[in-house]
């Protein structure tokens, strides 16, 4: 599976573990000069990985990368500015109240005479590297007033006046609009022509086959499949993105749900950036999947549903009626929960104790006597006690600081906080991420349960593997709109993943 | 197969260097032991301080310092700081902060004693009145802090000195002059088995905000605003009503200090207890140094008032002199603040 060597940038034998998981293993990459470089694969193959290597922020634990035959001093953080490595992610760090080219300038060693500054040569600088990719703004504007497809610009001009020879670019159409990105591919072509290399990081297929002269697809922390420009078309790649179905013999056995009352609708609901138009029917008793890629507007339309964040326009209906919330304390009361993805921080609160965060979303059922604010202690030690066992959370017991447990349990104590009369939909964001598999069962259990007591669960997950284990239906989402949706035997990795990378409009009415 | 090599990169993995067994297992003895230390220090440093104090004081001067009235003396002291610093605790458990505690009381101070000396309000009626604007003064905080999102810093200052300008229009002179017998001895009188009404009223608030944080919905809620407000909103708790209603706490309880004081002096005098925000501040935080780490809480408070009582009386039974107590005072401050943070980095590394 080697290339031929001779490539400008060599990458051998990377190899990056994190606990048990492979995250890289045995990557060998070549890049050659001024060539458009597409790097494809779903979430967790380990494209971050890779590029977190090559920026010097992970250390690989073995492998190397070389430049003209030269190796590099990976997990030197001066390594990749040293070899001219520039790396554009989509949180784009610029300093907001600094103008353009205060930004393209900052941290790059400015022309010096006798001790000072020369400003006016490191402007010019600056107005060289914008002017080459055809800055069309004035430059002395704040950066906070740019459109992120001007702040881009920005980003690339920083790339260039420091001379780098590669550009990594991480999802650079995310948010962008057809002719922002068309622009820019325009200026990714000058760049590959003027010498520089770009390493185009996406999830958007048509774009990478566009762009890319050559392709490279990870899968599983495995580079699956290297292509040069017009050997793929769309179908292979999903292809080897996708890889061979996995055998769906994990997959529990399905309730038959009856599907004629909704439990909870969403309709036409919207916020931008992140969820365009969102809807979808959710049925009591039903486990229903919310596929989709990083970024597709997952979490943020559970958010909204939760009443976290406003909607702009749109509504839910619970049981029929629209759900008028003012924020989550009405949300709540109404009968639904979220368990949030960053558990530790939006969450849990870590030292207080496995009582207290479990309590916290039940203490009017805690009370010593109805009615009236006071709580009762016992009450509240014996339903920790109660919920420990039920749910076979490990801990000393419920006075142990809830920032001890481990990541499963952590989310045990949180699903336990919710287990409380009047819920009527529970939202699980990323249920078993940072979970190990035992806890993974037993989380996957909870939510059955959930279900067989008439609450409607929805799972989001990047692990098309747990949708299609844990769901009676998966809906998915693609750049904020739903791009289809699979019933039953229809919940494979493959389909849920077709889904994931297919433009809106051709997906609608054709997979089901 | 490659064809390139894997050149094994020293710096890609390094190798820990391996310890003879012997060192390593005394660094980790080392470590056990100082990390034992801190804990001690950060859990019980403050009880071990207050110890020390009043053993170096029982030693040194026995007759003066060790007995019942003079403890009582003490406890007098610490009454008006306490209630005040017991409210302060209440916006610092929800993680905020209330800077108009000081000029809150001293305006209330005066306030109430011209409800009683220039409007001739019943003593009850106006205390009463004045407990109601010491809770509109908090509210008012809150509602900034939460609902216009001033930094707590900014809002409670202003409104702070907001009341010492209006306190200011309203006398500028202390008012001393028909105050009623009944309205000093809110302060002076001793009903109860001796015991001087001050003690007796900071119990009672002390047992009552105690109370209200351990035992009951809202303290809960007032908990996880402070020890995580993102993960407390998304459980459904209305976090600005929480936050809002520790500020009115504060307000009331700097209002009562403030009548307190007045009752004391027999006089409403302006700016009288703005003093007692530094007092407040450093006992609250030497108070999340104690028992708990770094987390604020009622009896903390109150080890902290204690520490700071029996600090002063040791500095005035000993003739130190005045500038000796501002050394005190700034001292006692940094080193609370600083124990509270100790504790809390304690408690995040353990």
């Amino acid at each position: 599976m080697s290339e031929r060597s001779g490539a400008w940038l060599q990458v051998r034998g990377l190899s990056k573990h994190f606990g048990g998981a492979n995250a890289l293993s045995a990557v060998d990459v070549d890049i050659h000069r001024g060539e458009v470089h597409g790097l494809v694969g779903a979430n967790g193959a380990g494209k971050s990985t890779f590029i977190k290597c090559l920026a010097c922020i992970t250390t690989p634990d073995e492998g190397t990368v070389s430049l003209d035959g030269e190796p590099l001093a990976l997990g030197n953080p001066h390594t990749p500015e040293d070899a001219g490595f520039a790396f554009i992610h989509q949180e784009l760090n610029l300093v907001p109240h600094f103008d353009a080219i205060q930004n393209i300038l900052l941290g790059v060693p400015k022309p010096r005479k006798a001790g000072f500054t020369q400003w006016r040569q490191a402007r010019a600088m600056a107005i060289a590297a914008a002017e080459r990719i055809g800055v069309d703004f004035p430059l002395n504007r704040r950066v906070d007033e740019l459109t992120v497809a001007q702040r881009w610009l920005v980003m690339i001009g920083k790339a260039l006046v420091r001379n780098a020879s590669l550009v990594v670019m991480d999802e650079p159409t995310a948010s962008l609009s057809a002719v922002e990105s068309d622009a820019l591919f325009r200026i990714i072509r000058d760049l590959s022509r003027s010498g520089v290399a770009i390493l185009y990081v996406s999830h958007r297929l048509d774009e990478v086959l566009d762009l890319s002269d050559r392709i490279t697809v990870f899968r599983d922390g495995r580079v699956t499949k290297r292509a040069d420009r017009g050997e793929l078309d769309k179908a292979g790649l999903i292809q080897a993105i996708v890889g061979r179905a996995v055998p769906s013999s994990a997959r529990s056995v399905r309730a038959e749900i009856d599907r004629t009352t909704p439990l909870f609708e969403a309709r036409n609901v919207r916020r931008l950036p992140m969820v365009k138009d969102v809807s979808f029917t959710l049925f009591p008793g039903e486990v229903l999947g919310l596929g989709g890629l990083v970024g597709a507007g997952r979490t943020e339309t559970a958010r909204l549903a939760f009443h976290a964040d406003k909607l702009e326009s749109g509504s839910f209906l619970l049981e029929g009626t629209e759900l008028k919330a003012r924020g989550v304390a009405d949300a709540v009361k109404a009968g639904i929960a979220l368990i949030p993805e960053e558990r530790r921080s939006e969450g849990l609160i870590l030292e207080k104790s496995v009582q207290f965060n479990m309590s916290l979303a039940a203490l009017e059922h805690l009370r010593a006597l109805a009615g009236l604010p006071f709580l009762s202690a016992a009450k509240q030690k014996t339903r920790t006690l109660e919920m420990i066992r039920a749910l076979s959370i490990k801990t000393t017991g419920p006075s142990q600081a809830v920032g001890r447990l481990s990541g499963g349990n952590q989310q045990k104590a949180l699903i336990a906080r919710w287990l409380i009369p009047g819920i009527k939909v529970v939202f699980f964001d990323e249920p078993s991420r940072g979970v190990d598999i035992g806890a993974r069962q037993e989380i996957h259990q909870a939510i059955r349960d959930l279900a067989e007591r008439g609450i409607g669960t929805i799972v989001i997950s990047s692990d098309v593997e747990e949708l299609a284990m844990l769901c009676d239906r998966v809906v998915v989402l693609r750049e904020g709109e739903v791009s289809g949706e699979a019933v039953g035997d229809e919940i494979t990795e493959q389909a849920i993943i077709q889904l994931s990378y297919a433009p809106v409009h051709e997906a609608e009415g054709g997979t089901r | 197969m490659s064809t390139s090599p894997t050149i094994p990169n020293a710096a890609a993995s390094p190798q820990p260097s391996p310890t003879p067994n012997g060192s390593g297992v005394i660094a980790r003895d080392q470590r056990r032991v100082s990390r034992l230390l801190l804990l001690i220090l950060s859990r019980y440093g403050t009880l071990i301080g207050l110890a020390l104090m009043v053993i170096l004081f029982t030693v040194r001067a026995p007759e003066a310092f060790f007995n019942i009235t003079n403890f009582v003396n003490i406890l007098s002291q610490s009454s008006l700081t306490a209630i005040i610093a017991a409210g302060l605790t209440m916006t610092l458990v929800v993680g905020e902060f209330d800077l108009s505690i000081g000029y809150a009381a001293s305006f209330a101070g005066l306030l109430v004693v011209g409800f009683i000396a220039l409007n001739g309000l019943p003593v009850a009626a106006a205390v009463l009145l004045m407990l109601m604007i010491g809770a509109a003064v908090g509210t008012a905080n809150g509602v900034l802090v939460t609902k216009v999102r001033i930094n707590a810093v900014i809002a409670t200052l202003g409104v702070g000195t907001i009341l010492t300008g209006l306190g200011f229009a309203y006398s500028a002179f202390p008012i001393a002059a028909g105050i009623p017998q009944s309205f000093d001895n809110i302060s002076l009188g001793r009903p109860l088995l001796g015991i001087p009404n001050p003690i007796i009223i900071m119990v009672l608030v002390l047992a009552i905000l105690w109370f209200i944080l351990n035992k009951t919905d809202l303290g809960q809620k007032m908990q996880a605003v402070g020890g995580n407000i993102e993960a407390a909103r998304l459980s459904g708790i209305r976090v600005d009503r929480v936050k809002i209603f520790a500020f009115g706490a504060a307000g009331v309880c700097a209002a009562l200090t403030g009548i307190l004081l007045s009752a004391l002096l027999g006089s409403g005098t302006l700016a009288a207890a703005d003093g007692y925000l530094l007092d407040a501040f450093a006992a609250v935080f030497l108070g999340s140094a104690t028992l708990r780490d770094g987390e604020f809480h009622i009896v903390g408070t109150l080890v902290g008032v204690l520490i700071i009582s029996v600090g002063f009386n040791g500095l005035s039974i000993f003739g130190a002199p005045s500038w000796a107590q501002d050394v005190f005072n700034g001292a006692i401050l940094i080193v609370a603040v600083g124990l509270s943070t100790l504790s809390r980095r304690y408690a995040k590394a353990g």
